[in-house]
């Protein structure tokens, strides 16, 4: 059309191109600044978590769901997200856009531990209460829900370490798959934490003895002194393409969860940056969790390890260590595009990293 | 051609100034790591071949007639890559010994100022709630403390009690197979 306005005006071919691409940018910023205006005047809030669930278990801030499945496969899937820092709800953050859906439609019983949201009652909360007294529990809920002998265990971030403890000293428990992603094990190479919180520099129990908890503020500043450019990135990104109405809602809900972060109890976090950081204790065999010695070669099952190139939180050199100390045969590392966050939310993810998890554990559920 | 030429020099003169900026803020770093600390970065290795590629690319680009909106997409991805560059060489910047030094120092004088203003306003704030006859935020958190330490009883006894069903459970179906190999027996015997 804009091509024939363009001819009868008289322009040649070229410039009625060009001229129908400066009308096309010129109702791309007209939409842009309908659509700032209606994130500046009108801000709804999104609607996150679309996947149907039910609530299995509650014990005091941690729940356990279970979503809706087709259940193809027998063995059921505990997915172990971190603990702290953030919510969730990134799992299943839109309609398309959701792990937790993917899974679920792939045909696995799926099941998501959240962590929950813990005050200043919670500062006592130990790795021990997690791995020896939470995880034990929930696992429990999830074989009694499905009425399965055996489940798969995924572990996202910390909860990638945390589903490693308690297996290694769990044998009695019966894990048929391990999956880890994006869950630091070798801290010698955690990247920018691994040197800040180094015990030169970072006095840990006067931080916990001080704070009491680590507030939710402070978890933000470390999170964006991580990554100082990313919202600008951010900003520059919405700005580009904010004509587009899907980017906008996606970046609504994005946006919301990146806000969202979550307070740290203060004993968890004085054990994490301690024993893990500082004294990095799991891949030496020098954890102990209510006396026994978590060994990762205790770990038989299949283990799958999935690794973010540009993750800067958890670093793939990081990550892969897992893989050295298992004691399966059937264990497999990839490293897939994308960064901590990218690997397991938004478009990337359904490319790379969900159909690789999916595909493996189909394979032995 | 004059034209070009003015395109020309509005961009060497802002290439000129971009990395006057630079040199001056990796003096900065290299003051802030000296004493035997690590090098400051250089973020010219970062800056020039993308830098040179768009100065280029955006020269074409507006010295060709007629303009198009490819423009904003040169200018978009000379941003991102701005960004991009800027963010490795700030990540090279924190990464360095210096950096976590200044942190560590940072947080620990921060903690120390922070720990007896905290003490002096929960003390304040609890004397307060007290005179007033309302709970203080200790109070509600230690009911809390309870609470979540009832949960965790009532949980171990549920524990107990569900091995305690499963052991009984375990006893009566061997009492049952006793039982029904007792009364197989018998009937055997009854037919010889």
């Amino acid at each position: 059309m804009a091509d024939r306005f363009a001819m009868a005006r008289g322009e040649t071919p070229g410039e009625a191109q060009v001229t129908g691409q400066w009308q096309e940018e010129v109702e791309r910023n007209a939409r842009r600044m309908k659509n700032f205006a209606e994130l500046l005047l009108h801000p709804k809030e999104p609607v996150v978590g679309p996947t149907p669930r039910q609530v299995v278990y509650r014990k005091n801030k941690s729940i356990l769901y279970r979503y809706e499945s087709d259940r193809k496969y027998r063995t059921p899937v505990l997915f172990v997200p971190n603990l702290g820092i953030s919510r969730p709800y990134i799992f299943d953050l839109l309609p398309k856009g959701s792990f937790v859906e993917y899974m679920t439609g792939k045909g696995f019983d799926f099941y998501l531990l959240d962590w929950g949201v813990f005050g200043p009652e919670d500062n006592t909360l130990t790795l021990e209460d997690t791995v020896a007294r939470i995880l034990p529990r929930m696992v429990r809920k999830v074989l009694e829900s499905s009425g399965a002998p055996e489940l798969s265990v995924i572990g996202y971030c910390m909860g990638g370490p945390l589903a490693a403890c308690f297996i290694a000293t769990h044998p009695e428990v019966r894990v048929k798959n391990f999956v880890n992603m994006a869950g630091p094990f070798d801290f010698a190479s955690a990247g920018l934490f691994g040197q800040w919180l180094d015990r030169k520099y970072f006095d840990v129990d006067k931080f916990v003895d001080t704070l009491g908890e680590i507030p939710a503020d402070l978890v933000r500043v470390g999170f964006k002194l991580l990554k100082p450019t990313m919202d600008l990135t951010t900003g520059l990104n919405l700005w580009w393409n904010l004509w587009s109405d899907d980017y906008v809602e996606g970046f609504r809900a994005l946006n919301k969860w990146a806000n969202d972060y979550v307070a740290f109890p203060g004993e968890f976090f004085r054990q994490w940056a301690k024993e893990f950081y500082q004294e990095n204790r799991m891949i030496r065999g020098e954890l102990r969790i209510d006396g026994s010695a978590v060994r990762l070669a205790e770990i038989r099952c299949p283990v799958f390890v999935v690794g973010a190139k540009e993750d800067y939180i958890a670093p793939p050199a990081c990550v892969r260590a897992l893989i050295d100390a298992v004691g399966s045969t059937d264990k497999e590392y990839v490293e897939l595009p994308g960064g901590h966050i990218s690997l397991i939310a938004g478009r990337g993810a359904a490319i790379h990293c969900w159909p690789k998890v999916s595909g493996w554990l189909g394979a032995r559920s | 051609m004059a034209d070009d030429a003015s395109t020309q020099a509005l961009f060497d003169l802002w290439k000129k100034q971009m990395e006057e900026g630079t040199r001056a803020w990796t003096r900065l770093v290299g003051q802030l790591g000296q004493g035997g600390q690590a090098q400051a970065p250089d973020p010219f290795a970062f800056w020039r071949p993308f830098m040179d590629a768009q100065m280029t690319g955006w020269s074409q680009l507006l010295t060709q007639a007629p303009p198009t909106p490819d423009a904003l997409k040169q200018w978009k991805q000379f941003l991102d890559q701005w960004i991009a560059a800027w963010g490795k060489v700030l990540e090279q910047a924190m990464g360095t010994e210096t950096f976590a030094q200044a942190l560590g120092k940072y947080l620990d004088q921060w903690l120390s100022a922070q720990g007896p203003a905290k003490k002096i306003a929960e003390e304040s704030t609890e004397a307060t709630l007290q005179a007033l006859g309302v709970p203080s935020r200790r109070q509600v958190v230690g009911i809390a403390r309870q609470m979540v330490d009832l949960e965790e009883r009532v949980e171990g006894v549920e524990d107990r009690l569900a091995a305690l069903l499963a052991r009984m459970d375990d006893l009566f179906k061997a009492l049952e197979d006793h039982e029904a190999a007792a009364a197989r027996r018998a009937r055997e015997r009854t037919a010889q």
